[in-house]
């Protein structure tokens, strides 16, 4: 499905001078990256909808979305490259790259990042591919909900991957498995000849190496020679499957054992259960891949593990907490019971206790040596944990819980008093008849419906919780953890509260905006667009959010909350999970501003970011042609004059301008603009109140330096002067401004012929923090979904496209884009607070309304 | 007929489809069986009538257009609603001339299928009262 070498091929056909290429030729190369560009961000927002939950899709659908966009982005480096032969050339390695990657995903080969150790403190929630789920879960933690937990390091599939290669396990092992499979040998005659291969086999120098340093920073960091936990974290480990308990965990080692465990719990993927469990399933052999966590060992005084849910009685809504003195291990194993607490996971109060006598424990001796010793005396019969802090370890359960909206099984330690997470993983619930969960289409009969049938789903889901309206401008730390949060708009500023809270409910949103977006990362249960939400619930307590079927209940919908429970969580489905790590390699935007050394083509890591690239680059290309001599025959070259310091240079293809006869040989006016789509957004430009009033209180004279200081009239060269361009003909218009630190790009065509007409305008930048900015993208939202523009904003970017309107109507958006061009160059200065929004809004509005007057 | 004596049988051999469709059409009431090897959903037709079938065209073994012949010539009274992510004018045309209810190229919202659903079981009463 990828043509890798006739691209290349192609690319090479056309390498040499551009220099006899019309300007017509290269127009129409620059006509085609635009028409590509729509299309490939247009397929990247659809495929990251789908992922709300709301679509049924299959492997053949995200294949097919995988192939088109390939195709597309291959075009668009062909199309630059017949432009600018040559000069681009990393954009096709970057390409090979990305395009490799993407198809070692699909066909299950990807292991992540080709570094052998993640550090912790810089594991990312997606780096879950690289690390393993146990690893990336731990490390989500402390940045998101501030639990600590230990330092410490992952050591990643790709040093697994490369330590089996290189000593040329991989081989060995497939030969065992395949006679195993054969029945040629029992699961554990296989297990004992691979773990026997592994244990005995060299780790390669660079990977110890790498460990070795690692061991030394962590040393730096804690400031002691670290004495470590070491920790399984398989592929696959916490999705669908429970491998719980299948492999080992090495405590109390240190740094000149670390090797040893690291062998030791590789070799453990390969025990003779896991074999047989891997089988059951139907996990194929070559998914196997093993990440390792070294951690700090925290050398506790009780330690234990909690069930955020009851597992064999779910409906009894109750916690369990296990603990025991000194060092875990014990009750992980099996070898003490360990006091065990029941709590009400409503009102977080202890229904009742088990005491259990704790004969040993596991306790730290020396600097370096765990060793299992007898608990003193008068502590064996001693409850090992207080009533605060079962209730606090509750609290904390319920809120991971909440994060990773599944149940969980954590391994928790006391030191010093403090409470550190040591793992958290989702914890697999008994479901039965008993959950009432087939009563759900009466539902109606038995609950309040406050909110039916309204909004639409950014992610679906069941949230159950607390409702709490925040108002504009509202401190967000207001907001309790585990609440249902209604406010106005979706604003992407409600991002830190996602991973806290139970679901989210919004009177206006896009779900193709930034905040759906980041739901959907977290899967949290959310509604947009539900008119009225602020004053239907505002007064209501507890609720449910059934997001999937568009409902608001009162109070608590217990049979939502255990069919929840009962579904695999579709987010965790291998479909979405592909889709999703496909689009970590497409959709990030990291090459924003193009004045940035780092606005290269081998700093390319997405789609986006070589769709992005090829677009600056071809409209750059489109500008420097003035001044650099092209062949311009077959086109009129202009500097627009006027009192608006635009300084536009226009290229006309043909109809665009009014006879040549009738003009100066270098300049223009707007009046001698005959292009219908040019014209119209002249004069909205051109609208009092646009760009030469102030609409309110502006720091004009700040604006207006950073305007001279683009636009001053000594510079000749193009860089300095701004990429200001417009390349029109009698029905189409391609605006590409630099105003400042703005950047706009208008594409439209306008004719009789309805079906032909489209506008996409594209904005994007500015001076100021990034929620001002953003404030701006919303009001530019507002604005643009007001005249009926599709808009989808990330961030400070906005996109608004719009299609088949009567010439009338379409010279009417136009005129808007001019006013917006105009009044938005600094707005973003001004955005000081989301009221802002509204107040600019209006004013649009009525400026519109004045002209239909 | 209420939804809870109405019985749907999935039949797709992507689990992911029967995986979202399955609970979803439980939550409205349904009763719902799923497949995704066309012999053994074939097995389960020849014993017992469904209400309502989903069904894919294209998969291994029997295909989903010689399926849902059968399960017309079984029980004509059964309402068939195909999906399918090779979705052509042609596949559609002949999906209907074979009797077949509605259409739904993959992807599709699971609004849209519950709907269908529910307008199929309407279908069902109204032809029953008359």
């Amino acid at each position: 499905m990828f043509k890798i070498n006739d691209l290349i091929k192609n690319l090479l056909k056309s390498s040499g001078p551009s220099g006899g290429r019309s300007f017509k030729e290269l127009f129409e190369l620059f006509r085609e990256i635009l028409t590509l560009n729509s299309a490939i961000l247009d397929q990247i927002s659809e495929a990251n909808q789908t992922l709300g939950g709301d679509f049924v899709f299959d492997k053949h659908f995200i294949e097919t979305f995988v192939e088109d966009l390939s195709t597309n982005v291959q075009k668009l480096i062909f199309a630059l490259n017949e432009m600018v032969p040559v000069k681009y050339d990393g954009l096709i390695d970057a390409y090979k790259k990305i395009e490799s990657d993407i198809r070692a995903i699909l066909e299950g080969r990807y292991i992540g990042v080709e570094k052998y150790i993640l550090f912790y403190d810089e594991i990312k929630k997606w780096d879950e591919d690289s690390v393993g789920s146990k690893n990336a879960f731990l490390c989500q933690l402390q940045p998101n909900l501030n639990f600590k937990i230990p330092q410490g390091f992952a050591i990643t599939f790709y040093a697994y991957h490369q330590f089996l290669a290189k000593q040329g396990l991989l081989a060995k092992i497939k030969e065992i498995l395949n006679s195993m499979d054969k029945g040629e040998c029992s699961f554990q005659g296989a297990s004992k000849m691979i773990q026997n291969e592994i244990l005995k086999a060299r780790i390669p120098h660079d990977l110890k190496h790498d460990i070795k340093e690692a061991v030394a920073r962590l040393k730096k960091q804690l400031e002691k020679s670290p004495l470590l936990a070491i920790r399984s974290s398989a592929y696959g480990e916490d999705s669908e499957h429970s491998f719980a308990g299948l492999y080992d965990t090495v405590l109390g080692v240190d740094e000149h054992g670390i090797l040893d465990a690291y062998k030791r719990v590789i070799a453990s993927t390969f025990n003779a259960n896991a074999l047989e469990y891997r089988k059951k399933i139907g996990f194929k052999e070559d998914e196997t891949l093993m990440a390792v966590g070294c951690q700090e060992l925290i050398n506790s005084q009780v330690s234990g593990i909690v069930y955020s849910l009851n597992p064999v009685d779910p409906a009894s809504d109750t916690l369990i907490v296990s603990s025991t003195w000194g060092i875990g291990g014990l009750i992980v194993s099996g070898r003490e019971t360990g006091d065990t607490f029941f709590i009400n996971r409503k009102n977080r109060k202890i229904n009742s206790v088990q005491i259990s006598w704790k004969t040993y424990k596991q306790k730290l001796i020396g600097k370096n040596k765990i060793e299992t010793v007898e608990v003193d005396e008068n502590l064996r019969a001693k409850p090992s944990l207080t009533v605060e802090q079962v209730k606090n370890i509750a609290e904390c359960a319920l809120e991971i819980e909440r994060y990773f909206k599944k149940p969980q099984d954590i391994e928790f330690a006391i030191a010093n008093g403090e409470l550190v997470i040591l793992q958290a993983r989702p914890l697999k619930i008994k479901t039965g008849p008993n959950l009432h969960t087939k009563d759900l289409a009466s539902l109606e009969q038995r609950y309040n419906v406050l909110i039916r049938d309204q909004g639409v789903t950014a992610q679906e889901g069941v949230g159950i919780g607390e409702v709490y309206v925040l108002r504009q401008g509202e401190d967000l730390s207001n907001v309790p953890a585990g609440a249902i949060l209604v406010t106005k708009f979706a604003s992407p500023r409600l991002a830190p509260l996602i991973p806290k809270i139970s679901g989210l409910i919004t009177e206006i949103g896009a779900v193709t905006g930034h905040l759906a977006t980041i739901c959907r990362e977290y899967i949290l249960p959310t509604l947009f667009n539900v008119s009225g939400a602020i004053s239907t619930l505002k007064n209501e307590g507890l609720v449910t959010l059934d997001a999937t079927d568009r409902r608001v209940y009162r109070g608590e919908v217990k049979e939502l909350f255990f069919f929840n429970l009962e579904q695999e969580k579709i987010a965790e489905s291998y479909e979405y999970r592909l889709l999703r790590r496909i689009l970590r390699k497409i959709e990030p935007l990291n090459l924003i501003d193009p004045t940035d050394k780092n606005f290269r083509p081998e700093n390319c890591e997405t789609f986006h970011d070589i769709t992005r690239f090829v677009h600056e680059k071809a409209v750059e290309t489109l500008v420097n042609l003035h001044f650099s001599g092209i062949n311009t025959k077959d086109a009129s070259i202009k500097r627009l004059k006027w009192d608006i310091p635009l300084d536009l240079v226009i290229i006309d293809v043909g109809g665009g301008l009014v006879g040549e006869s009738q003009i100066d040989s270098t300049t223009v006016t707007p009046e001698h603009i005959q292009s219908i789509p040019m014209k119209a957004m002249i004069e909205g430009l051109k609208c009092p109140g646009a760009w030469d009033s102030t609409p309110v209180s502006i720091d004009v004279s700040s604006f207006m330096s950073s305007l001279t200081r683009t636009f001053s009239a000594e510079h000749t060269d193009p860089k300095a002067l701004g990429q200001n361009l417009a390349v029109i003909s009698k029905h189409y218009a391609n605006l590409s401004l630099r105003l400042g630190y703005h950047f706009t790009m208008v594409d439209a065509y306008v004719s009789k012929n309805i079906t032909e007409n489209y506008i996409y305008f594209r904005f994007f930048g500015g001076v100021t923090e990034t929620e001002r900015r953003n404030r701006r993208a919303r009001m530019i939202r507002e604005v643009l979904s007001h005249y009926d523009f599709m808009v989808d904003t990330r961030g400070d970017l906005v996109i608004g496209r719009i299609k088949r309107l009567n010439q009338e109507e379409m010279e009417k958006r136009l005129y808007l884009i001019g006013i917006l061009i105009g009044f938005t160059r600094q707005l973003d200065v001004m955005m000081t607070n989301d009221v802002c929004i509204f107040e600019f809004k209006n004013k649009i509005c009525q400026l519109m309304e004045t002209k239909n007057e | 007929m209420s939804e809870k004596d109405i019985s749907i049988l999935i039949l797709d051999d992507e689990p992911i489809v029967a995986k979202r469709l399955k609970p979803a059409l439980e939550k409205k009431g349904y009763k719902v069986e799923s497949f995704t090897r066309s012999t053994d959903a074939m097995e389960r037709v020849r014993k017992q009538k469904f209400d309502i079938v989903i069904t894919d065209l294209k998969m291994e073994g029997i295909s989903g257009m010689e399926f849902l012949e059968e399960v017309k010539r079984l029980w004509p009274d059964t309402e068939i609603i195909v999906i399918t992510g090779f979705a052509t004018m042609e596949t559609a045309k002949e999906s209907f001339k074979k009797g077949v209810f509605d259409f739904l190229a993959k992807p599709f919202k699971l609004g849209e299928i519950v709907e269908i659903v529910r307008k199929a079981v309407e279908h069902k009463n109204k032809q029953q009262h008359s």
